[in-house]
Formats: structure tokens, C-alpha cells, sequence
């Protein structure tokens, strides 16, 4: 037993290998810490599992769409995913959890998560993000500047490699970047009527984890504009392609898939954590491993349904859980479905390769008493990209031999834009367990109760308008906006569930995602999110994962 | 097929939802009804889908085997309502067929063939608020899914996205604006 036990002990445990689980992987065994990586999915092997990374249209047999049978297996995922990168997307119908109000809950369980198909846009938060919740009174405080962050986020820009345009945007901070993806012809002639039109606001190249030169032997981007399938260029960051491979490197990490993490064991006597309860998800075998420090980067909901259900005596609620706001203010960015408009001019212009970036209209509400809006608090972004009308988007006349002239002749410029903006930490937006309904492992489903508030309904609306106002100020004919309301969840931005502050009595981390009630457990994942901001928050992730290993390890050498 | 690349483009997978409102749509009206009907209809499908896109200096839309790929979509991936709708198109137009010129599609005239379809082009070729809706509430129409699906499989198909279009599987650079040369053909995949 005792043999074992020693078996099964390790310095740290980091329960995810997302792109928050992956720095912790890379920071902490990089630290020289013994870790174990556990990962609820199968093993991606880089390259070698990107089984559809290299093919063509033609060798899809329902070419991208997903058939019935895909749509009854991933009735949520499949808004998310088509036939070229479903598996990377969970079954619904093997992962099921409750909604309560509609949420899309987009998952990816395998090594690397989501980091295989996230959007890779990159911005860092500033000081208008983390004061925000003090100055409005929504949420509780951030107990973090941008000073605490800024060195960090300088340290994974330059590991992970991102493209990107200084600009000396106060509320947007620059960062180290790798040339940016330059604009097209249309993206350009929008860029210049929005300098000319408005004072307030410009277009940026959008900031993406996409290798613009080749970095620590990745990439560079082939421009195939194919990311969802894994990149056998490693022309983007992943997990998969970066960070597990440099922990693997250390000769530190042990790696477990298909590694269900039930609880975590609490030792009220030491009170502290020491170890964790795994479900092999095969053989449903459960088994203990045992470590100093732990990480939770299980993603938002499923960290927070961890916590949730490692109910012991010292901790009832569930871990760490002595201010009850473990599960609660969640969060998830607000996005309108879109604009978009066509314009007749610049038609001798095209462009060669297919960009994975975007163009980025930073926010330009509320900043000031200038851009004060008096619809709604805080604000939003607008992430767009033009491109010329071709087979899939024009509107064929006819048939026969005009319409084959039609398809090979490209068509008007066309460009579309999205908004993306804050939601408002709210108690009442929250994560519970259903102890009456039970996985295949035997764990309560989660429930996610979630609705939009006044304040991100009217940003949304705002959102439009703006959007339609942008493109027809440019000149942009056919302006117009898909008016179906997305379901939270859509920007697969979850966020805020075991909130970081100042007071154990209102927040469940501290300024060093560590839990206020049990010291060895940090949290680096979206639930540690006091507030959503309005930029893709992935980058943030890393810059708090890499701070908060700093910190663990300096104590666990220490002790 | 319009929503969904207008927007699925910008903000790749962890963007807007763009498929939604289908996928949702898909969940409850799919009670697997009869399928496997469209195989019997193979001619006419082959002769349909090359009255749309016929080979001219570059190969037509049999020659893509876009025929096959209107089968296997149309049987595995379709609502119920469009299957029907498209079945009943099949069906009709022979009808039609054989009441207008004595004989079925595939033994037609091109001009014959040319003129039943130019007919129902025009039936349902309309933008109008109608036509919204009935797409909604019916799904869409017979040579609506026809002409969709032949130009998508066409356009996805080896010959039409390397002979027809210009394909460029691994691009290796992003020259963000370019001059249109004249005859320059548009590129096969976005």
C-alpha cells in the first residue's frame, strides 16, 4: 500500500490540459517540480492525431456538414464544429448536463482541450478591466492590477507568439508581437472611412496566436486558414504543440488521459489539500494520487463541478467554498450574431492565401466622459474580416454556362463584423450540481443557470447598430444583421465561477489564485475571472497561470 | 449556407454560433422517415446536376461525381422536410416531364431539359419575404437544395475546385492584396 501510495505522489497535480492547463504543466515542471497532468479525454499526439489536418474538400464525404447522426450525438457541440473537426468536439449525448436557461456548453475533452480550436485572438486586459467591478460596484474587486500582470503577459506573448500591431491604445496594452497579419484591400478601405468618420474608435490587425515567422521551431502559418484541425505546421499555439511538449521535455511530467477527476481530497488535520480521486473514464476504476500543490484547470465549469462536489466536514459547500460563491457570477462574453454589407468598388483587387486572422475594432465605449454611453456600463469589441463574395456566399442567377462563369469570377467585396462585450458578474448567474442525475461515471450532472441582463442586451443591440452604422458610413451597400439572438455560451468564454478578491468572504481566490480557504489549490482557469473584460480572455489565462506557478513554486522550495 | 459562412469565417470556432438555429432545427425534425428513396432517381440526378453546371472548356458537374455527393447528403445530413420536398421535386418534374414532351428528363432535348428547369428556376428564384418563410416553415425547395447542393458539391469536388476554380490547399504566404489578373479565377476554398 504503502509502495503505492509513494507511486502515486507527485510534487503537483494539474487537472487539465487546456491552454491553462498546459502552461501549468510547462511552468511547474519547468520548476522542477514533479507533475502529473490529468486529462478526462484521450491522448492527441501532436501532428500524428490531426487526422483530417491534410485533407481536401472532396474527401469529405458529406464535404463539411455534419449528418443526422452527428446531430443527434452533438446536439450542442454541432453549432461549434462540422464534419472536418467534430472530434474535437464531446458527444453531448455521452456528456450530458443540464440547462436550466439555454447555455451552450462547447467542449473539447482531449489532450490540449480547446486549445486545439480555439479563435486565438490575443488582447490583454488593462487597468479600465480590472477597475471596473470597484468603480461600478458590480462584482467585487479585482485584488490585481495591470502592473501585477504586465511582465507576465510579456512572458507568454513571447512563448506562445503572437501577431500583432503596437498601437498605444491605453486601454488595449500593447505586447511583444510578431508582425502582424496585414489587411486586405476591403479590410484597408474600412480602416481608413473609420479614422475618417469617428474620433473615437480605429481598426487594428486583430492579435492571433498564429506564427507571422517561424518561432522555437513552429510555423510558420501556412495560411491555409484551417486552425480547428490541428495545424501540422504548428502554425498556431496549442498545448499540443507547445507547452506539453516542453514539460515532456523537463523529463518531469507524467501525463494521464482519460483521467476523470472526481474531488479533491481535503486533510482538515493538515488543512490543506493532498491529493486528488480519479474515474479512469474507461475502466471506471477509481484511483488516488497524491500531491503537494495542486492546479485546477479543468475548464470553468468543469473546475467549479470539481470543487462542487469535494464535500467533506471542513467544507460542506463544496472545497474552498466558505464564501457560498463557488458556482456563482457566471459569466460569458455577449455577441451579437452580425453584420455584414457589400461594396462595388476595388474590384481589380484580390489576395493570395487564406488569412486566420481578423481585423479588430478595440472598444470605444465608456472609456471616458467622451465615449460615455448611457444605454449600458463597460463595452465591447468588434472583430470583422473582408473577404471577396465567392461559391459559398454569392447568390447564383440561372444556370448552365453563366452560372460556371459566375462561380469562377470573384465576387464583391464583403465584409463581415461581430461584436463581443462584456457581461456583468451576476450572483444569480450560476453553476449547480444534479445530485438526483448521474454521468456513466456516476458523478452529478452539472446544471448551468444563466441569462443575460439588461446591460448586455442593450450592448448587443448596440453592437448592431454600430456595426451597420460602421459599414454604411464606408460605403457598404446591402448592410444588414442577422437578428437571431445567440444562447449564452456561444462565445465559449466561460468565466467567473470561483471568482479571485480581496475578502475570503465574498471571493474564493486571492491575488494569487490561490483559494483563500485551502492554500495549496490554485486556480488559473476561466473561473478565476472577477470580471469578463471584453477581450478574448485566453491570453489572460496564461499571464495568471504563469504568475501564480511563480508563486507556487517559490513556496513549495521554500516549505 | 449563407449565414453560416458570412459569419463562420470571422470569428473561426470559438465565434458566433452560426449553425444554431439548423442544428436546433435538425433535432426535432428529424424522425428518420423513409429514407433511401433518392437511388432510384440516380439518372435523372446525373442529367440534372449537368444541366446546371454542363462541362464547357472545363469538365461539368457529373464529371465531379457531384451526383453521388446530392445522394449522400440529401439521405444522411437533410431535415425531414427538405428530404421530402426534394423527393417530390424528383418526382414531379418527371411527371411533368412525361405530360409536357412524352418522355422522362434524361431522354428530353437540351433545350427541353433547359426549359423544365428554367421553369422551376423561376418559380422559386424570387428573394422575397415569402420566400423566406417558406423556407423556414418548409424548408427549402425542390431545385433551391438542387442548385445549392450541385454548385456546393461541385465547387468541393476535385475537378471542379482544381479544374473550375483555382485550388491552393497549402498557400504558405498571405499576400494580402494582390492585383486581379484578367481571367483570373476565383479561389476554391476561403
Amino acid at each position: 500500500m504503502t509502495n503505492q501510495t509513494q507511486k502515486n505522489t507527485f510534487d503537483a497535480i494539474v487537472v487539465g490540459s487546456g491552454i491553462s492547463g498546459g502552461w501549468a504543466a510547462k511552468e511547474l515542471t519547468q520548476g522542477g517540480l514533479k507533475t502529473l497532468l490529468l486529462e478526462r479525454g484521450r491522448n492527441i499526439e501532436h501532428i500524428i492525431d490531426y487526422t483530417t489536418a491534410l485533407k481536401h474538400p472532396w474527401q469529405f464525404k458529406y464535404r463539411s456538414h455534419l449528418s443526422n447522426q452527428d446531430l443527434k450525438e452533438r446536439p450542442i457541440q454541432s453549432s461549434h464544429c462540422d464534419d472536418t473537426n467534430k472530434h474535437f468536439f464531446v458527444k453531448d449525448n455521452e456528456h450530458p448536463y443540464v440547462q436550466i436557461n439555454p447555455y451552450k456548453w462547447i467542449r473539447g475533452y482531449q489532450v490540449g482541450g480547446r486549445s486545439l480550436t480555439w479563435g486565438r485572438q490575443c488582447y490583454r486586459f488593462s487597468d479600465l478591466d480590472f477597475e471596473a467591478n470597484k468603480k461600478d460596484g458590480h462584482g467585487v474587486d479585482w485584488p490585481i492590477r495591470y502592473d501585477d500582470l504586465a511582465e507576465w503577459y510579456d512572458y507568454v506573448e513571447d512563448y506562445v507568439g503572437i501577431s500583432g500591431s503596437a498601437e498605444s491604445l491605453a486601454h488595449l496594452p500593447d505586447g511583444v508581437f510578431l508582425p502582424p497579419i496585414p489587411m486586405n484591400a476591403i479590410e484597408l478601405h474600412l480602416q481608413e472611412s473609420v479614422s475618417k468618420e469617428y474620433s473615437d474608435r480605429v481598426i487594428i490587425n486583430g492579435r492571433v496566436a498564429n506564427l507571422t515567422v517561424p518561432k522555437k521551431g513552429r510555423g510558420p502559418c501556412q495560411y491555409r486558414n484551417l486552425c480547428s484541425r490541428g495545424c501540422p505546421f504548428s502554425g498556431y499555439f496549442s498545448s499540443n504543440s507547445s507547452t506539453l511538449l516542453d514539460a515532456h521535455k523537463t523529463g518531469n511530467l507524467t501525463l494521464r488521459a482519460n483521467s476523470i477527476v472526481k474531488e479533491v481530497i481535503y486533510d482538515a488535520a493538515q488543512k490543506k489539500a493532498v491529493g486528488v480521486v480519479i474515474i479512469d473514464a474507461i475502466t471506471k476504476e477509481e484511483i488516488n494520487y497524491y500531491a503537494t500543490i495542486i492546479f485546477l484547470n479543468a475548464s470553468t465549469i468543469a473546475t467549479t463541478a470539481i470543487l462542487l462536489n469535494s464535500v467533506s466536514p471542513s467544507f460542506p459547500n463544496g472545497l474552498g467554498n466558505s464564501s457560498l460563491q463557488v458556482g456563482h457570477n457566471l459569466m460569458d462574453h455577449v455577441v451579437n450574431e452580425g453584420t455584414f454589407g457589400t461594396y462595388d468598388g476595388l474590384t481589380d483587387k484580390y489576395y493570395e492565401g487564406k488569412s486566420p486572422g481578423t481585423i479588430y475594432i478595440p472598444r470605444f465605449q465608456n472609456l471616458n466622459r467622451e465615449t460615455k454611453n448611457t444605454d449600458f456600463i463597460r463595452g465591447y469589441g468588434i472583430q470583422g474580416k473582408g473577404e471577396r463574395e465567392h461559391w459559398q456566399t454569392k447568390a447564383f442567377v440561372g444556370f448552365g454556362t453563366s452560372l460556371k462563369e459566375q462561380l469562377e469570377t470573384p465576387g464583391k467585396w464583403k465584409i463581415s463584423l461581430g461584436g463581443r462585450g462584456e457581461t456583468l458578474p451576476n450572483y444569480e448567474n450560476k453553476i449547480t450540481l444534479d445530485t438526483e442525475n448521474k454521468d456513466q461515471w456516476g458523478l452529478p450532472l452539472v446544471k448551468v443557470d444563466f441569462k443575460y441582463g439588461s446591460n448586455e442586451l442593450a450592448m448587443m443591440e448596440h453592437m448592431t447598430k454600430a456595426s451597420e452604422e460602421i459599414l454604411s458610413k464606408a460605403g457598404f451597400k446591402n448592410v444588414g444583421s442577422y437578428r437571431t439572438s445567440p444562447s449564452p455560451g456561444s462565445a465559449v468564454h466561460e468565466m467567473g465561477t470561483a471568482r479571485m478578491g480581496h475578502d475570503p468572504k465574498t471571493s474564493v481566490l486571492n491575488n494569487h489564485n490561490q483559494m483563500h480557504d485551502v492554500k495549496n489549490v490554485f486556480i488559473t482557469d476561466g473561473s478565476c475571472m472577477t470580471s469578463s473584460g471584453s477581450q478574448n480572455p485566453s491570453l489572460t489565462y496564461m499571464a495568471m497561470t504563469a504568475r501564480a506557478c511563480q508563486f507556487a513554486i517559490k513556496h513549495y522550495f521554500s516549505n | 449556407m449563407k449565414r453560416r459562412t458570412a459569419i463562420g469565417g470571422i470569428l473561426g470556432l470559438a465565434g458566433i454560433s452560426y449553425v444554431s438555429v439548423v442544428g436546433v432545427k435538425h433535432l426535432f425534425e428529424n424522425k428518420q422517415q423513409n429514407r433511401r428513396m433518392l437511388e432510384a432517381h440516380f439518372d435523372l440526378i446525373i442529367e440534372l446536376v449537368d444541366v446546371i453546371i454542363p462541362p464547357t472548356s472545363t469538365p461539368g458537374a457529373k464529371l465531379g461525381q457531384v451526383q453521388d455527393y446530392i445522394i449522400d447528403y440529401m439521405e444522411d445530413c437533410s431535415s425531414s422536410k427538405e428530404y421530402t420536398n426534394f423527393l417530390n421535386g424528383l418526382i414531379d418534374l418527371q411527371e411533368r416531364c412525361e405530360n409536357t414532351y412524352g418522355s422522362n428528363f434524361e431522354n428530353c432535348s437540351a433545350s427541353q431539359k433547359k426549359e423544365l428547369l428554367e421553369h422551376l428556376d423561376n418559380s422559386w428564384n424570387s428573394k422575397g419575404l415569402l420566400m423566406k418563410i417558406n423556407n423556414k416553415f418548409l424548408g427549402r425547395s425542390f431545385f433551391t437544395i438542387l442548385k445549392t447542393l450541385t454548385i456546393e458539391g461541385y465547387c468541393t469536388s476535385f475537378i471542379g475546385a482544381t479544374k473550375h476554380l483555382e485550388y491552393l490547399p497549402i498557400p504558405g504566404r498571405y499576400k494580402a492584396v494582390t492585383l486581379l489578373n484578367t481571367n483570373q479565377k476565383a479561389w476554391a476554398t476561403k
